[in-house]
This record gives C-alpha cells, sequence and structure tokens, in this order.
C-alpha cells in the first residue's frame, strides 16, 4: 500500500529526514516512535504533501502511485488520511461543513455523486455518538473552542466519516486522559480492514495496549534505526530511546 | 478645477423648481462653485480622488425602468426610487418620500452640490413609542440613461422617544451607463429609540457614489448598522454617529468585497460627546485583484464624556499582489476614565487552515473560498433580518451551507 524508499526531507533549509524507509502493507498497522525532533511529525506532513516541506530524494508510492507528484487534496482523496498533531481550529467553518465538503470532494474525484443531505447526517451523527462528541459540537466551528482531548477526538470522528484506506495519525494519544484514549482506540479498531492500514505515531505503550500494532519502528535522526513486533514497544517504554541512539 | 457644467445644468433646472426653493438652493450651488469637489489634500480625501468629476458634465438622471425582483424581500415596506425618481408602482410606502432639505454639519462640496439639486427621498419620522410595523427597504436604484446622469438626494429618518424601527438602504445599480450620485442622511434618535440600520452597496461599474450618514443619539438612543459593499466604480461612504447624551449605544459592523476594478472608501466617525456611552465597531474586507479599499475609523471622546466604553476591530485580507488597502483607526480621546480598544490588520488566509481543509480532500481553491466565506461570516452574521442575511449572502457569493444543524 505505501511503500518509502531513501527518503530526505527538508524543513526551512534543514535535513530532517535522511533516508527513510519504510512498507506497509494493507490490513497491517504500524507504530512509529522515537524522541522529540527526531522527524514524525515531518514524515507524515510530507506524505500529506504539506507545503513547506521539501522531499529531496527518494520515492513514496501509494497503492503503486507516486504520492510525491500529488497535491495533498488529491491525495487524501485517494484515500491517505493525516490526523494532525495539532489540529487546527477553523472559526467560521464549522465541522459539519468541513465533513460534507470533505466526503463530496472525495467522492467526486471517485466519480460518486454527492451525498444525499439526510444520508449524510445519520452518517455524521453515528460517527459522533462513537466517538462521544455531542452533535451539537459539530454546527460550532472546526475545533473552535475544543479542549486538547476533544481535538483528537475530532480528528478520529473526521477518519471516521471520511473511510481513508490509510490513516498516519500524529500523536493522536497525546495529551488525553484514559477514557478519551479508549474512545480515540474505539474508534481506530472500528476502521481497522483486511483493506486498511494504519501509521500510528506514538511516544506511549498506553495507545499499543488498545490497538495492537504489527510492526513498531523507531525514528531517530531521520531514520528508520530499528523495526520489531510489538515487543519493541514495551522494551522502548522501559529503556527509553538512548540505547539506540548510542548504537 | 472648472465645475462650470454644474452650474448650466443648474441654470436649467431652476426653472422647474418653486421660487421659495431657488434661492437656497442657488446659495448651495454658490457654496459648491466656491468649494468645489474634496482634493486630495484633505486629509479625508487623501485616498479618493474626484477631481475628475470637476471636468465632467452630468445631465439630470431620468428614471427608466429597472428589474427589482432580485432586490425584494419578503415582509417589508419598500419605498424606491429609479435615478433619483420615485417608483410608485414598485412602491409599498410612497407616502413617505418627502423633499427633505436639512442643514448638513461641516459640509463639503459634495454635500453643497447635493443640497443645491436634491431631489425628494424618504422621510420616516416616528412619533413617541412608535414603531415600524414591518422593516422599509429603501432602494435607490441607478439605470443608465443616454448621457451621464446625476441623480442627488436628501433623506431623513426621525425616531421619535423611545421609537423603533428597521431601515434597509440599498445603493443598486443597472450595469452600463455612466452615473454620479450623492445621498445624505440625516438621522436623529430621541432618548431610548432604536434604529436598525442596513446599508448594502451593490452598484455598477459605472457609476460613482458618495453618500453621508448624520445621526444624533440621544440618551439611551441605540442604533444597530451593518454596512455590506460590493461592486461599484467608486463609492465613498461617510458615517458620522454622535452619541449626543448619555446611555447611547452604537453597535457598527461592516463587510467590503470590491470587485476588480471598484474602489471603496468607508469613512466612519464615532463621537461619544456624553458620559456612559458605549460603542462597538468592526469593519472587514476581502481585497482582491485590482481593487482597492480604504476605510478610516474615527473614534473621538469628548472632554466630559467619561466612562466611555469603545471598541473597534478592523481586519483586512489582500489576496492579489496588486490589491491595495489603506486602514487607518484614529482615536481622538480627551476623556480620562474611558475603555477604549481599538486595533488593525492586514493579512491573508490563514495557511495553516487552508492545509488542514486541504489534507481532507477539499480543493484549494474551495478551501479559500470557505475561509473567505468564514472572514465575512462575523459580519453577516450580524444581520438580523433572515431574508436579507440570507440575500446578502448570496450578492456577496456566500451562500448558505445546506448542512447547518444536527438536531433530530
Ligand atoms: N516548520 C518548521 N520550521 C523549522 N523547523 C521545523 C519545522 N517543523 C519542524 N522543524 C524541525 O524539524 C525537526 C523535526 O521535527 P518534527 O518532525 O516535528 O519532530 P517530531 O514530530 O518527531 O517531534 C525538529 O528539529 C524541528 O525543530
Ligand atoms: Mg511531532
Amino acid at each position: 500500500m505505501l511503500e518509502i524508499r531513501n527518503l530526505h526531507a527538508t524543513v526551512a533549509g534543514k535535513d530532517i529526514l535522511k533516508g527513510l524507509d519504510l512498507t506497509v502493507r494493507a490490513g497491517e498497522v504500524h507504530a512509529i516512535m522515537g524522541p522529540n525532533g527526531s522527524g514524525k511529525s515531518t514524515l507524515a506532513h510530507v506524505l500529506a504533501g504539506r507545503e513547506g516541506y521539501a522531499v529531496t530524494q527518494g520515492t513514496v508510492r501509494f497503492e503503486g502511485k507516486n504520492l510525491l507528484e500529488l497535491p495533498p487534496e488529491a491525495r487524501a482523496c485517494e484515500g491517505l488520511f493525516l490526523g494532525f498533531q495539532y489540529p487546527v481550529e477553523i472559526p467560521g467553518v464549522s465541522n459539519l461543513t468541513l465533513l460534507k465538503a470533505a466526503l463530496n470532494a472525495q467522492r467526486k474525484h471517485r466519480g460518486a455523486p454527492e451525498i444525499d443531505a439526510t444520508d449524510f447526517l445519520v452518517w455524521v451523527r453515528e460517527c459522533a455518538r462513537v466517538m462521544g462528541i455531542d452533535p451539537k459540537m459539530l454546527s460550532r466551528g472546526v475545533n473552535e473552542g475544543f479542549s486538547g482531548g476533544e481535538k483528537k477526538r475530532n480528528e478520529i470522528l473526521q477518519m471516521l466519516v471520511l473511510q481513508p484506506r490509510l490513516a498516519i495519525l500524529d500523536e493522536t494519544d497525546s495529551g488525553l486522559d484514559i477514557d478519551a484514549l479508549k474512545v480515540v482506540a474505539e474508534g481506530i479498531n472500528r476502521l481497522r480492514a483486511p483493506q486498511r492500514a494504519f501509521v500510528l505515531v506514538t511516544h506511549y505503550q498506553r495507545l499499543l495496549d488498545y490497538v495492537q500494532p504489527d510492526f513498531v519502528h523507531v525514528l531517530a535522526g531521520g531514520r528508520i534505526v530499528k523495526s520489531g513486533g510489538p515487543e519493541l514497544a514495551r522494551e522502548l517504554e522501559e529503556k527509553g530511546y538512548g540505547w539506540l541512539e548510542a548504537a | 478645477m472648472s465645475v462650470a457644467s454644474y452650474a448650466q445644468v443648474f441654470e436649467r433646472c431652476a426653472a422647474a423648481w418653486p421660487a421659495a426653493q431657488r434661492r437656497a438652493r442657488r446659495a448651495k450651488l454658490e457654496e459648491f462653485l466656491r468649494l468645489g469637489f474634496p482634493t486630495r489634500k484633505l486629509e479625508d480625501w487623501r485616498y479618493t480622488d474626484l477631481s475628475a468629476l470637476a471636468e465632467r458634465s452630468f445631465e439630470p438622471a431620468r428614471r427608466t425602468a429597472v428589474a427589482l425582483q432580485d432586490a425584494l424581500l419578503p415582509r417589508s415596506d419598500r419605498l424606491v426610487y429609479v435615478n433619483g425618481e420615485l417608483d410608485r408602482n414598485a412602491s409599498t410606502a410612497d407616502e413617505l418620500s418627502a423633499l427633505v432639505q436639512t442643514e448638513t454639519p461641516g459640509a463639503t462640496g459634495v454635500d453643497a452640490l447635493n443640497a443645491a439639486f436634491a431631489t425628494p427621498g424618504l422621510n420616516l419620522a416616528l412619533g413617541p413609542h412608535a414603531r415600524l410595523a414591518r422593516p422599509l427597504h429603501l432602494i435607490l436604484a441607478g439605470a443608465a440613461n443616454p448621457q451621464a446622469a446625476m441623480t442627488h438626494q436628501r433623506h431623513r429618518i426621525h425616531l421619535g422617544q423611545a421609537a423603533e424601527a428597521v431601515l434597509l438602504v440599498e445603493f443598486r445599480g443597472a450595469a452600463g451607463g455612466d452615473r454620479l450620485v450623492t445621498q445624505t442622511f440625516d438621522i436623529r434618535l430621541a432618548p431610548g429609540s432604536r434604529l436598525r440600520l442596513y446599508r448594502l452597496q451593490d452598484e455598477a461599474a459605472g457609476s460613482q457614489l458618495i453618500s453621508r450618514m448624520d445621526a444624533r443619539l440621544a440618551r439611551d438612543a441605540r442604533i444597530d448598522i451593518v454596512c455590506l459593499d460590493r461592486g461599484c466604480g467608486l463609492a465613498r461612504h461617510d458615517l458620522n454617529l454622535e452619541l449626543a447624551e448619555p446611555g447611547a449605544e452604537v453597535e457598527l459592523a461592516g463587510f467590503y468585497q470590491p470587485a476588480a476594478g471598484a474602489h471603496l472608501d468607508n469613512h466612519t466617525r464615532i463621537v461619544h460627546a456624553a458620559p456612559h456611552g458605549r460603542s462597538r465597531e468592526l469593519f472587514k474586507g476581502i481585497v482582491g485583484e485590482k481593487s482597492r479599499a480604504v476605510f478610516n475609523g474615527k473614534i473621538v471622546v469628548s472632554p466630559g464624556a467619561q466612562k466611555t466604553d469603545s471598541e473597534q476591530r478592523v481586519a483586512n485580507l489582500l489576496l492579489a499582489p496588486r490589491a491595495e488597502v489603506d486602514a487607518k483607526p484614529e482615536l481622538e480621546i480627551y476623556a480620562d476614565d474611558v475603555k477604549c480598544a481599538h486595533g488593525a490588520t492586514v493579512g491573508q488566509l490563514d495557511e495553516t487552515a487552508l492545509a488542514y481543509l486541504r489534507s481532507r480532500g477539499i480543493a484549494d481553491s474551495d478551501a479559500r473560498a470557505l475561509l473567505r466565506r468564514a472572514f465575512a461570516l462575523e459580519v453577516l452574521d450580524r444581520i438580523a433580518w433572515p431574508a436579507l442575511r440570507d440575500r446578502a449572502a448570496l450578492l456577496l457569493g456566500y451562500p448558505p451551507p445546506a448542512e447547518t444543524a444536527l438536531e433530530p
């Protein structure tokens, strides 16, 4: 599904990613861990096509397509979803407006007609229920006045509504209390399917207790320096990253 | 500077006026000939150049047929003028039409010109505790005449004690033609009265509109104003609000979005002349390719106007390299026990928000439109008249989204 080869990327003229390789197949859940500043969010933004992140070397193929030549909206329409580490507040654009515009843009891309207004509301209400989000909040501006935890749940709500094929969730678990964490995990697990894949960027074993990863990678210094199974996450939790960086 | 053509037109019109009016009009004409059009040397006219008008010649405009269907708002009364002439068929409140001659404080050449040629306009006078049953929609429409044509009207809105009214003043123009239009409004609000005033400008490219509103608020009177501007060749609005007695309140919001080639100039002046006044002002603008906006917002707190509570906020989005905006807040505070806050910004669409929307699959152009709409909504949402709000949103290119609520 996703094949990253020798990826180099710079931000503001600074080399951040320095030869990163990663392969994600349909049905898999990958966790990426690593120290602060190692380039995890940079990787997520490069994959999503954020402006200002320049790829200087390497290739990324998504479902066989050259991902790097697509504008961000086309990547989303192809089924890529990024859960932001810092979700953005957009007063004046309601959550519903965003969801409907996004859903219809993605349908248009697939050649499907616009979603029926009632079907849309029923669908969004169902997703909001799963995420424990009061439907009233959806009439408010995107993330406007939401608490940190609400913003993270709202990211997962958007993911549930849009049903992406590959979701990259950047520290969606950070700053959540245990109840909110369970809700977020429930949202992710609900979407798990043989044709879908996830990349979870996280600092903590906690989330991985609820969402079992197939692979765990350590990103340090702009590259994947170690990969393993779920046991690697537990090892990292105990020992930290020092032993890897030293190696 | 030569404004001689205006004197010639005056002589031709004079015969039609009653002798009693002629003298006063002639005095105004002479004042105009002396003052001429304001030049850019005047601080208040630095960014809006009317000097070309001096060399021009305009015939008095004549009424022609115009389409008004799109302007009609349900459950409201209408007073319609086309090129300054009353359209009785289109009006439901034609009894409110009258020739009103009032002195304009601090007159410029344009005010004198307006008074010299003034034709009848709205004359709304409500007695104590009276209330307009329905919102009143004053339509001041312009349409092409064979020659360049001019319209000058004066209007009066006087609300008695605790009277209430909702008024929409709409400047609109059919495409084509070359017009000079001046419109003057004398607004007086007696103690405890309340006026909701909407000013909507959707003139055509060939028009040059100069409007002036002077409102005086007595004790505890309140005025809520929403001003919307789009289109037009050149529009200059002066809005002067005087909180003349204690406890008066002003809630003013404006939004402008000049079309390509347009020049929009909003001058507002809020004078706190008495204690315990409250004013809130918000003006926002979106300025795109080859258009220009000017905003000047003056707040004056006179000596003795203690406990004044005043806030002004101005925000502009500049969306093209060749767009231009001159936004200037001006505060003159001569009292010490007051609260006055103000802020002005000029910026672009929020790139972070744009990236977020695009990351969800929304095309760049659609995402930008959503953000422009979000910016405009803060003002549009102040319109407490739903039919007008929807119409204004549509006019400015921000139709309401279908999905507004998720309530069962
Ligand atoms: N917009 C930016 N401008 C300059 N430097 C940036 C920017 N974004 C990230 N960086 C830098 O890139 C490095 C990697 O950051 P990031 O990818 O956010 O790390 P992580 O998510 O692993 O904590 C850091 O040194 C950070 O300071
Ligand atoms: Mg990060």
